[in-house]
């Protein structure tokens, strides 16, 4: 084998180890997040900005859940919210904080919420 | 005497370089007639060449030819896709994916404060969208669109007319959505269906540009030879819609920070207003997106454009398998794999 192959697996090798380590930092924010029941009501809250935080939510089964989506000087795709098993599409208003109800009998299993074009997500897992 | 020879030409693989070769050789002064042939990677030139042995004048016809990335042999030289370009071309495009995955580590966004927008906050979100995710998207095409061009021998008025088109589209379509107060919001499954395509152009030029694989020929989107010859010699008449079409096209192109700049467009409910956010908003894209483009058209030419095409092509194959599984998780197809 020749030198530049050489030096270009190794090259390669030390860059694909710095994407995993990348890929397994977790951003700021808190990683993972539990929703508040308030009179019969449980709330998810979620901010977006750059990505969605907590990025994990624990909740009840099986309860009425009202998430939350509160942005601040949100542009970027965060704002095109997207819920796949609730069929939900809406772009947020750049400021201010919008209500989303589940009734109970959607709020099962994992439900994932996504940016419209995929990269930034969250999920409310409903135990 | 005239005499007549046919030469091996090694760097051929389009019908513009068909062109290109014969024309260049017929300038050489004791050339009378040259004719290149694709299919064969030959070239037959036919002159007064003064009993110079075949090697001697193949030699010379190649500093004419050389650069423009062609070289004339005697000796067929065996197809050379090229792979040790992969040595350089594998490692750069890791680092260049590397590094786009870090900056959105970086948590651009969050330097974007304020709810209100304002000219400069506009300028400033373009400028963030284009190193951004959006960059996946737009960037990638561009890149797969222009160093496919380059690669093609497209000029800099092809790259100069996206440009044109883009800007300008993004002015009157930001203007008429800022009148008429409603915005060409697309629906999941249109933005879904439409990221697929996009991932599959990017994916089919991608491949194109490592130009190592004989099957992608069939997929390969060349101009055909009449096509090409108005582009070398650049009529004026053909060629200049394409470019401007595709510019203006961007402006649906399912971009994060474009589609809240559109939003933001048609609550100003004039159309000078919206007009101007949406120009300013392509203004901050600019200069990424012309290095790119413009980048690509000056490195086509240089003796190492094949480790460029290649780190190219690798890196708008990524960007593709990004952007269709990205659009396969919005769907609710699979799970989402990344998470910036």
């Amino acid at each position: 084998m020749t030198k530049p192959i050489l030096i270009s697996i190794l090259v390669s090798v030390v860059l694909i180890g710095g994407a995993f380590w990348l890929a397994t930092q977790s951003s700021g924010g808190a990683a993972s997040g539990t929703a508040t029941i308030v009179d019969g009501i449980q709330y998810v809250d979620i901010s977006a900005k750059g990505g969605y935080s907590p990025r994990v939510v624990t909740a009840k089964a099986g309860v009425p859940t009202v998430l939350r989506m509160k942005t601040s000087g949100t542009f970027d795709c965060s704002a095109s919210l997207v819920i796949p098993k609730l069929s939900y599409q809406k772009f947020l208003q750049p400021s201010g904080t919008e209500e989303i109800s589940i009734p109970g009998e959607k709020a099962q299993g994992t439900m994932q919420g996504l940016c419209s074009m995929g990269m930034y997500n969250f999920q409310i897992q409903f135990l | 005497m005239m005499k007549t020879y046919t030469f091996h030409v090694s760097g051929m693989h389009c019908n513009a370089c068909i062109l290109m070769t014969e024309s260049e050789l017929k300038d050489v002064p004791y050339v009378t007639n040259a004719k290149s042939s694709l299919s064969t990677n030959s070239v037959e030139v036919t002159g007064a060449f003064g009993g110079k042995a075949p090697e001697m004048i193949a030699e010379e016809l190649t500093k004419v030819l050389r650069p423009h990335g062609y070289t004339l042999s005697v000796e067929r030289i065996e197809k050379n896709a090229g792979w040790g370009d992969f040595a350089y071309a594998i490692p750069i495009a890791l680092a260049f994916i590397l590094g786009f995955a870090a900056l959105q580590k970086a948590g651009l966004t969050s330097l974007v404060t304020g709810s209100s927008v304002n000219y400069g906050t506009a300028f400033g979100l373009g400028l963030i969208a284009s190193v951004s995710s959006c960059l996946a998207i737009v960037g990638g095409l561009v890149l797969s669109l222009s160093a496919s061009s380059a690669k093609e021998g497209g000029t800099w008025r092809t790259q100069s007319l996206f440009h044109v088109g883009r800007l300008a589209g993004f002015f009157v379509l930001g203007g008429v959505i800022g009148l008429i107060g409603s915005s060409f919001h697309i629906g999941i499954t249109a933005n879904v269906v439409l990221g697929i395509i996009v991932a599959a152009v990017m994916f089919i030029l991608g491949v194109n540009l490592l130009d190592v694989f004989h099957f992608t020929k069939r997929l390969q989107l060349t101009m055909p030879a009449w096509a090409s010859r108005h582009v070398v010699r650049g009529s004026k008449h053909d060629h200049y819609l394409a470019p401007v079409l595709v510019g203006i096209g961007t402006f649906f192109l399912p971009c994060g920070f474009t589609q809240s700049m559109q939003l933001y467009a048609l609550t100003t409910g004039s159309f000078m207003q919206g007009a101007m956010t949406m120009f300013v908003f392509a203004l901050g894209t600019f200069p990424v997106l012309a290095l790119l483009s413009f980048g690509s058209l000056n490195i086509a030419h240089k003796p190492w454009k094949g480790i460029f095409f290649k780190t190219a092509g690798i890196i708008v194959i990524a960007l593709a398998l990004f952007n269709l599984l990205n659009a396969l998780a919005t769907a609710g197809i699979i799970n989402p794999l990344f998470s910036i």
